[in-house]
């Protein structure tokens, strides 16, 4: 029999004293390879966060990439309306149910959860996704082009929702900076640690 | 486009080497320290009906990196992985499950192609 969350929470930090915090990350925080051809920050795991994560005392927990196992290492760059179908959208519910099944059985260990998406991505945003209605066809697009509007991204959303059908609290969530313009290496550290120190 | 950093290389690591217990051995910091990504298998203790969609992912993924001739090696191991990757037609990569820092450096420098840049 499953134990409701709050219980179960209660239960577990009642015997163990501790309990284990951890953070559900978007899949390129560890493997950058995964990323669209011209994203990738640096080789592999991009340590910055992941160390914050790890001197804090968070456990990590990698969340599949969706676009990667949908269109592949030589997909183009897109945006958010070029993979709002329904084919995507059922690859990312796939994928959302097994997420949500791993958050709901730390959840009924009393861990605590958090979510660490990707702002800017049509898939992992959280604060901020990609939108462009007219982009479509040749893939070329002026540099100065902006396509980041405030809204999660689609994974996030199937997660979100997948969720609250298992009446599990939504998590608290943030998201990293790299795919920003405005990103600032230090700032984005800096930001990672307040939010993974606040309760 | 812009630059690509990516390393070509991708390591699948065992739960227990990616949230190693005080003192373990930290797998992340020498992946990241010799250019390897790294995609993170279920923890053992996730029951089989949490695991194996996850584990499903994870053989997706090492497919579709595998197709495109990144070196993917295994470090530690996860019931049920060599299924899920026997599922899709996909090799178990080498592996190792290492003691120390040095002798990990060792097995992920043996099995890093030496490549020219290439496209993704």
């Amino acid at each position: 029999m499953r134990v409701p969350y709050a219980t179960a929470c209660e239960v577990r930090t009642g015997i163990l004293e501790r309990v284990a915090k951890v953070a559900f990350v978007a899949h390129c925080l560890l493997n950058q390879n995964a990323r669209t051809a011209g994203g990738a920050r640096c080789p592999g795991v991009y340590s910055p966060l992941v160390d914050e994560l790890h001197a804090r005392g968070w456990e990590l927990a990698q969340m599949p990439c969706p676009e990667l196992t949908f269109t592949g290492l030589n997909r183009f760059w897109a945006v958010r309306e070029q993979y709002d179908t329904s084919a995507f959208r059922r690859h990312c519910r796939r994928i959302a149910e097994g997420v949500a099944g791993a958050v709901a059985a730390h959840l009924e260990r009393g861990d605590e959860v958090v979510l660490v998406g990707v702002d800017g991505s049509p898939s992992m945003g959280i604060r901020v996704t990609s939108s462009d209605p007219l982009r479509g066809g040749r893939p070329q697009w002026p540099d100065e082009a902006t396509d980041l509007v405030p809204g999660r991204g689609i994974l996030v959303e199937e997660l979100l929702a997948a969720l609250d059908a298992r009446g599990a609290p939504a998590p608290r969530a943030t998201g990293v900076t790299y795919v920003l313009p405005e990103h600032d290496p230090e700032t984005e550290r800096a930001a990672f640690a307040s939010f993974l120190e606040a309760r | 486009m812009d630059a690509d950093a990516r390393g070509f290389r991708v390591a699948l690591v065992a739960d227990e080497f990616v949230n190693p217990p005080p003192g373990g051995l930290d797998v992340l910091a020498v992946l990241a320290g010799e250019d390897w990504g790294a995609i993170q298998l279920p923890p053992e203790w996730y029951p089989d009906d949490v695991a194996g969609p996850l584990l499903d992912q994870v053989a997706e993924h090492v497919e579709e990196f595998v197709r495109h001739d990144y070196d993917v090696v295994r470090v530690g191991d996860r019931a049920g992985l060599a299924q899920a990757l026997r599922a899709l037609g996909v090799a178990a990569p080498v592996a190792i499950t290492p003691v120390t820092d040095d002798e990990l450096r060792a097995f992920l420098a043996t099995h890093a192609s030496v490549r020219p840049s290439r496209p993704v």
